[in-house]
């Protein structure tokens, strides 16, 4: 088990030593350069230039590279151009909407998907599975963008139930907080449910097929207490996958969403940083956002090891 | 109250008020409390007054920091930590100006001269209409606590303005609290930064011990009073969504709203739409340093094909939004004329055919450089893209982002035109369009003499006069092309009250009735 | 008896229903791919004509769909939309499929090679997907070939790690491993056996990609780093009408009907072609 554990970490070091590369090769390509947006837009380039100096943009890139990476394994990620303040901090502060948002979208997702995805695989092959599977593979050819439009004018501008966008006044209390993610994170349940619903369906497929399930139906248990108690339990496992790498993309995911309803989210200040060229905060982000996924698998794998002492072998 | 039992109490006491000669918006009794958020265009790239000419970081900042002058109605120039206008001798060489005594920065400490200069310096370092005002002059000193010198070279009209404005501005911190980047933000304004939240707010809190003028209010100039408490400035970059936010009474007030939206804010009980007049003007810049377009008959073909009705219409929909105009400054303004602008709006592809062959122009692509995140820079560049395809030019539409433009912008050797915006500055000589050092790069030796001329002459009645020969220039030489002038819409809770229109939008003087 | 009838029903219900699956998602796929290619004779001019004075008109018999904020033929641009939408989804499928085998075959049966492919593999799949391509597209300037590019690189690992994981398989087939006892040289092991093995995991994989891709269009150009906005695209109609949507709702309502009603007959195609190819997998995702 230790050997499987430092191998999978060893792994994880080497795939995080490849994302932080390829981070700083795709943020530092970008054209355009934050110093002339800091300037605005009636400046000189001399005055462009002298920011450019401040800001230690001026050095080549291989020594900006090694400054950063230094950094980086003191942990620190950074100061934002823009915000005036180290990288960590504003993602801390933009982690809570997001956090909350996936938490919510992949709850939602889940009270959707799993009992479609059960019903469909007890009927399978009938008209309740085809309409089950038609309704996710309709959800998933919704461009996330424009369901949350139709979502903003039916339920927030036609009637106003839910705020258009935001995410409540300066001081909100986490009820309102939590009031307008609700638009939000119905879209990307709904849209993440279709991939769970279709999952949870083939799991518990395979499942019923196996012997234990037989044998269970053989003791006479009653139909629903077979799949219950028995089939969901061990179609779980890869169910619990899917929802945990869907749980760690969305953490970086929600852009779209977090931009259409001007949430400030993690997703919004990557494409705010892009836009600006926040060259820390795009690279910080990025690289966390990475790393999280990267953590996620790797603590999946071990959960299954765990689980599965086959594992461990391969 | 409603607007309706506003309007006719304001009916009853129009007449008292008149012959009283008082100002009806203050006819109401101010009050003194409250909040209000303010939802901007975006987050501002920084809160430092100094780095950027960015209009909405300006805008914030100048509740919080402020400069020895300001403008005043109509554009004129007022003072404001200045006690007075500057005594000027030595045929305009020599500005000696005397500062308000007891005035406070936020720190409780009391502003000197030695701030003053101080903050000279750091203009001169950080900023680019720093540099240029450094240009001109050899000299700041302090013959005493309270009064400073400024020596020039020559004679610089623009000096003032250069001092009165509130982006790149000539604000005046503590000498001890000069660091760059800034780290602390003090000043001596009505407000103090209170919290800044990035992409969520920036709280702006009364400073209770803000030492007013007591001259009369006229437009940022005169007397200052923080009657709100808080100001919190929201970034809501999406327009529909401040048009939204301002409906449903969750923003104070909005600034810079598709005009799409005006309808829908008409007869509402909650909320008023502020239309300002002339807020700017957007124009086609073009590169006068490297590239095609440095051939200027070809300038001239390409100004000759426009149609700026079209562009216009394409990007503010209605005449309520914009006013077909030639003239470089609207009508009501000192530098208002109408010198030249008969070229204006030719709508004439074929005598720009004509001017094309002339300039020797075979089909080269031309690199127009636009961006979707300002929406009326896209429309416009594409309704001209396709009128001046229509005439036989090949035109290379680029449209990238805000960042990328403005880089490329800087780079003579990349691009021939790009939309950008421009306010109605005071002065002239310091919008991008006339300066040599900045993307554009217009010079030629007619603009030497006649905006040469024209800076040295520091009789304003004189400069008004001479700005028609300035603008008839820009009409036959099209260093760029003005577009129109525009109209912006903005939402007003009916709570917020004594707002003053203006191109930077200021909250003190103004309160919530509750 | 009954339960064997019922078993029996289902199966023929199944077959049908998949049948049908793949009839109506081809048709209608086709259906988009012909208006794309002849779109010159499906609508009354070009796309990008300008009438200033006709702007935001709501559908009426001379303009089906209505016209847009520039005065623009809303129908025109939808079916012209199509080329970039289905061209970008289609070119990026290609494009993946061809970088992900080859990535994905070197890595499977080269261990050697394996080590660090996995690697950078695993690391880019580490990004959300739209995150990666807006830092790229951003990077390369919006353009046709750099939104291609950008979605390429997006999904070549995705297609690459399933190849990868089929080589590793297939090349412990019995009869792989004889040909290889027989002396066959790796290159015509990869050619004749594995290659010939992946075709229907890979057909079914790009179709997928074309479907994803096309999402992925879409909300680029909806956050403004797409191939242009001024040649229609699906998206970009969208991203454009979103200011409109109070006045002017047909305007991003067509658009989004045409990407959801596209992607879903590539979905069912996807879906069928699983099935019909590859009948061991006809139980899973």
């Amino acid at each position: 088990m230790i050997g499987f554990l430092a191998h999978r970490l060893g792994d994880m070091l080497a795939i995080l030593i490849v994302v932080a590369v390829m981070v700083f090769v795709v943020v530092r390509v970008l054209p355009g350069d934050p110093a002339t947006i800091l300037v605005g837009d009636n400046a000189s380039p001399e005055a462009a230039a002298l920011m450019r100096e401040t800001l230690g943009l001026d050095e080549p890139i291989p020594v900006q590279f090694l400054i950063w990476a230094r950094n980086l394994l003191r942990g620190d990620l950074g100061q934002s151009i823009f915000l005036g303040e180290p990288v960590l901090t504003v993602l801390a502060q933009r982690a809570e909407p997001t956090l909350f948002l996936t938490l919510m979208a992949v709850m939602i997702s889940v009270l959707i998907a799993l009992p479609a995805g059960i019903v469909a695989a007890v009927f399978r092959n009938t008209v309740i599975d085809r309409a089950v599977l038609a309704f996710a593979m309709m959800i998933a050819s919704v461009p996330s963008f424009w369901l949350g439009l139709i979502f903003i004018s039916t339920f927030a501008v036609a009637h106003p139930w839910f705020p258009v966008s935001g995410y409540g006044a300066p001081g909100a209390s986490l009820a309102e907080r939590l009031h307008c993610l609700v638009l939000p994170a119905l879209v990307l349940g709904l849209i993440k449910s279709a991939l769970i619903t279709r999952f949870t369906r083939s799991s518990m497929l395979d499942v019923l097929h196996e012997d234990f399930i037989l044998t269970c139906r053989a003791k006479g248990l009653g139909e629903w207490a077979v799949i219950m108690k028995h089939a969901l339990r061990s179609a779980f496992i890869p169910i619990l996958t899917i929802i945990g790498l869907g749980l760690a993309l969305l953490l970086g995911g929600a852009i779209v969403t977090e931009t259409v309803f001007a949430l400030p989210g993690v997703g919004n200040l990557v494409v705010s940083a892009v836009l600006r060229r926040d060259y820390p905060v795009i690279q910080g982000a990025l690289l966390v956002i990475a790393s999280v996924y990267v953590i996620v698998n790797v603590a999946i794998d071990l959960l299954y090891a765990l689980v599965d002492p086959r594992v461990r072998l391969r | 109250m409603s607007m309706r039992t506003k309007f006719l109490r304001l009916a009853l006491l129009g007449s008292v008020v008149a012959s009283l000669g008082l100002d009806p918006a203050l006819a109401q009794e101010p009050k003194r409390g409250g909040t209000i958020t303010v939802a901007t265009v975006g987050e501002p790239t920084t809160l430092d007054p100094m780095v950027t000419t960015a209009d909405l970081v300006g805008a914030i900042t100048m509740h919080v920091f402020e400069t020895l002058y300001t403008f005043g109605d109509g554009l004129t120039i007022v003072p404001l930590l200045a006690e007075s206008d500057p005594i000027i001798t030595d045929g305009g060489k020599t500005y000696t100006i005397k500062l308000r005594q007891g005035v406070k920065f936020h720190d409780g400490s009391v502003m000197t001269s030695a701030d003053v200069l101080a903050s000279f310096d750091r203009w001169k370092a950080v900023a680019d209409r720093g540099k240029t005002a450094w240009s001109y002059l050899t000299s700041v000193t302090a013959p005493d606590a309270h009064t400073i010198e400024l020596k020039l070279k020559e004679p610089y009209a623009p000096l003032l303005a250069l001092l009165s404005l509130n982006n790149n501005a000539a604000a005046i911190m503590p000498a001890s609290n000069q660091a760059n980047p800034m780290t602390k933000y003090i000043g001596t304004g009505p407000y103090t930064i209170k919290e800044r939240r990035p992409d969520q707010f920036v709280v702006l809190a009364r400073f209770p011990d803000y030492t007013p003028r007591s001259d009369k209010p006229t437009g940022y100039g005169g007397r200052r009073t923080a009657y709100i408490d808080e100001i919190r400035y929201v970034p809501v970059p999406d327009p529909n969504t401040r048009v939204e936010g301002s409906l449903s009474g969750q923003y104070d007030y909005a600034d810079s709203l598709p005009v799409a939206a005006m309808p829908r804010l008409q007869g509402q009980k909650e909320v008023t739409p502020v239309l300002q007049k002339n807020f700017g003007y957007p124009t086609i810049s073009i590169n006068n340093k490297g590239g095609l377009l440095t051939n200027m008959t070809l300038r001239q073909a390409l100004f000759a094909a426009v149609n700026n009705e079209d562009m216009l219409k394409a990007a503010f929909g209605s005449t309520e939004f914009y006013t077909l105009s030639g003239s470089l400054y609207p009508e009501g303004f000192r530098f208002h004329t109408k010198e030249g602008i008969e070229a204006f709006n030719q709508n004439n592809p074929a005598k720009a055919r004509e001017l094309a062959a002339k300039a020797g122009y075979k089909g080269e692509p031309i690199r127009f450089l636009t961006t979707t995140q300002f929406d009326h820079f896209y429309k416009i560049a594409l309704v001209a893209t396709e009128t001046w395809r229509k005439a036989g030019f090949n035109i290379d539409l680029q449209v990238v982002d805000w960042g990328t433009l403005l880089t490329r912008r800087n780079n003579p050797a990349l691009y021939e035109m790009s939309t950008v915006g421009a306010p109605f500055l005071a002065e002239p000589s310091l919008t991008f369009t006339a300066g040599s050092e900045r993307p554009g790069w217009w010079s030629s030796e007619a603009k030497d003499r006649v905006v040469g001329a024209f800076n040295a002459e520091s009789d304003p009645a004189k400069r008004a006069a001479m700005f028609g020969q300035v603008q008839k220039l820009i009409y036959a030489e099209v260093p760029y092309i003005k577009v129109g002038d525009y109209n912006v819409l903005r939402a007003k809770s009916n709570r917020l009250q004594g707002v003053i229109p203006s191109s930077w939008s200021y909250f003190w003087n103004a309160w919530v009735d509750k | 008896m009954t339960t064997a009838i019922l078993s029996g029903l289902r199966v023929g219900f199944a077959h049908a229903m998949r049948r049908s699956t793949l009839t109506i998602g081809l048709t209608v796929l086709a259906v988009f791919v012909l208006a794309a290619i002849f779109a010159p004779l499906l609508t009354p001019g070009p796309p990008d004509v300008l009438d200033i004075g006709r702007r935001m008109r709501p559908p009426s018999s001379d303009h089906w769909m209505g016209t847009d904020e520039f005065g623009r033929d809303v129908y025109t641009r939808l079916v012209y939309g199509g080329r970039l939408s289905l061209g970008i989804g289609a070119m990026t499928a290609f494009f993946s499929a061809i970088f992900g085998v080859t990535l994905g075959l070197l890595a499977g049966f080269f261990p050697v090679l394996d080590r660090t492919l996995s690697r950078v593999i695993d690391a880019m799949m580490a990004f959300p997907d739209i995150l990666l391509a807006i830092a790229l597209v951003a990077a390369l300037n919006p353009s046709v070939a750099n939104v291609v590019l950008a979605l390429t690189v997006v999904y070549t690992p995705r297609i690459a790690r399933t190849v990868r994981a089929s080589t590793l398989v297939i090349r412990e087939l019995p009869y792989v491993e004889a040909a290889r006892a027989l002396g066959v040289s790796s290159g015509r092991i990869l050619r004749v056996h594995v290659l010939r093995n992946l075709v229907s995991p890979i057909i079914v994989q790009g179709t997928f990609v074309f479907a994803y891709a096309m999402l992925a269009e879409a909300s680029l150009s909806f956050l403004g780093v797409g191939a242009s906005p001024e040649r229609p695209s699906w998206g970009t109609m969208i991203s454009a009408a979103r200011s409109y949507y109070r006045q002017a709702d047909w305007l991003a309502l067509y658009p989004g009907l045409a990407i959801m009603i596209a992607v879903l007959s590539l979905q069912m195609v996807g879906d069928a072609l699983r099935d019909v190819l590859d009948p061991k997998l006809r139980r899973s995702v």
